[in-house]
């Protein structure tokens, strides 16, 4: 028995930076791509055509239904196996955890789109809107509201889901502390660190999340 | 000016309009009355296609609008509509409410919107709400606003859906007073309603609709005071 030493971190602290700074970019980026697809993905959803509905389905139920972790190893041991071309660990990453979280991002946005009241479609329709600008003035602007908050949760869920990618290899903050336990035996200290930097980086985004909700609330007018 | 010939609607299995045909001519003023789910509203929402007829013709100065082909928006854009539930725009303010139609529908630049906008807005008689959101409104305002936003589009003809259904007694009558104001402008209008006062007072002619057909259409003095429909008879000995 001996107690935690800290101290015993600091030759690492460099190396804990650097897991921090590849988290939070395979966060922002992740993300980013999530968005992204999942805003395509929901307007495909909602399409009058049936190929783009189909698609998007296919999608959406396939990453829902399938493990994060097999779709990591799909694009990086896989692609590879069948193109030849190795995939940098950053780029599968990001790859796998935007295409990932654009199958939830998907129906985070056609659920916000679909709270947005009829009747907001049908007075812009007669006006003589089209459906594209009925879309952009009206309907999207008020689906923000709706869509503002379930987003940032869902980043939150990308930041921890992100140590998966600590299997490949990429030297994110859950990978550093792998690296670290196995050269100080003290794997204690360096997963009570790296748990407070996640939560760390998940509570501010929390905390946002709820001051963005009262200033949305503020500038309710229903 | 609107033509209806064999007007047809149906969800699904079920029938909401039957046959239903009518003429409206220019700077006439009909009202709509009739039972709930007689098929009044789908009426109206069929004449500017925010519901799709499964049969008939809808013609509008001659063109037949439920066509493939037809620019749908254009066809709206000549025709106000003001909804029982106003459906304003909650995230813009009053003035933007009214502009966003002209501004991005017909490109009318901001300053020329913003102008006409004012006299829209001093004739509802609510100038001075024009930096208001709509949730700061009663629901009278609210409709006002509504009415002044269709009217910015400067259609031919307007379409009320039950306008003051959704409203406290108390402010009614400032919408009907507005209604009142485009009636003597000689604006062509159709108007579904429950106030059965203010159809005799205003309208033209007064369509009685039952089960999804136009049961009877008369003068107001006719309909009122001689109906001929034994339906229309006990309608109105209902309501008034």
């Amino acid at each position: 028995m001996d107690g935690l030493k800290f101290e015993i971190l600091k030759p690492y602290i460099p190396l804990i930076l650097e897991g921090v700074k590849n988290t939070l970019l395979l966060g922002i980026l992740g993300v980013s791509l999530g968005v992204l697809l999942g805003f395509v993905a929901a307007l495909m959803k909602r399409s009058k055509i049936t190929v783009f509905r189909v698609i998007a389905s296919v999608y959406i139920e396939l990453t829902r239904g399938t493990p994060l972790m097999i779709q990591l190893f799909l694009i990086f041991y896989g692609i590879p196996q069948l193109t030849g071309v190795n995939i940098p660990k950053l780029l599968a990453a990001v790859a796998a955890l935007g295409f990932n979280s654009g199958a939830y991002v998907a129906e985070i946005i056609r659920a916000g789109i679909e709270a947005v009241d009829k009747g907001q479609t049908e007075a812009a329709y007669s006006l003589g809107m089209n459906n594209s600008m009925t879309m952009r003035y009206i309907v999207i602007q008020q689906a923000i509201k709706n869509i503002l908050p379930a987003l940032v949760n869902e980043f939150i869920t990308l930041i921890k889901e992100s140590s998966v990618v600590s299997v490949i290899g990429l030297t994110e903050l859950t990978r550093t502390s792998d690296m670290i336990r196995s050269v100080t035996y003290r794997p204690f200290e360096i997963l009570l660190v790296v748990a407070l930097i996640y939560f760390t980086m998940t509570f501010v985004l929390s905390k946002f999340m709820k001051r963005v909700e009262r200033r949305l609330k503020r500038s309710d007018n229903c | 000016m609107i033509t209806v010939n064999n007007l047809c609607k149906s969800f699904g299995k079920l029938e909401i309009l039957k046959n239903v045909s009518c003429k409206v001519k220019k700077g006439e003023v009909v009202a709509v009355i009739g039972p709930s789910g007689s098929g009044k509203s789908t009426f109206l929402r069929c004449i500017n296609l925010l519901e799709k007829p499964t049969g008939g013709d809808i013609l509008i100065n001659g063109i037949k609008i439920n066509e493939k082909g037809v620019d749908i928006n254009k066809v709206r854009q000549s025709m106000g509509m003001v909804f029982q539930n106003f459906n304003l725009f909650p995230h813009l303010s009053v003035i933007e409410n009214i502009t966003i139609g002209p501004t991005k529908v017909k490109k009318v630049s901001k300053e020329d919107a913003i102008i006409q906008t004012e006299e829209l807005l001093n004739r509802v008689g609510l100038l001075n709400k024009k930096d208001a959101y709509p949730s700061q409104l009663s629901g009278g305002q609210k409709q006002r606003i509504a009415i002044a936003r269709a009217l910015a589009m400067k259609p031919d003809i307007m379409l009320f859906d039950e306008p003051t259904s959704a409203l406290d007694p108390e402010m009614v009558k400032e919408v009907l007073n507005v209604i009142k104001g485009l009636v003597d402008e000689g604006m062509t209008m159709i108007i579904v309603t429950h106030e059965m006062g203010f159809a005799r007072e205003i309208a033209d002619r007064i369509f009685f609709m039952d089960d999804g057909i136009i049961v009877e259409e008369a003068s107001p003095k006719d309909l009122f005071e001689n109906p001929k429909s034994e339906r229309t008879k006990a309608f109105l000995s209902k309501v008034l």
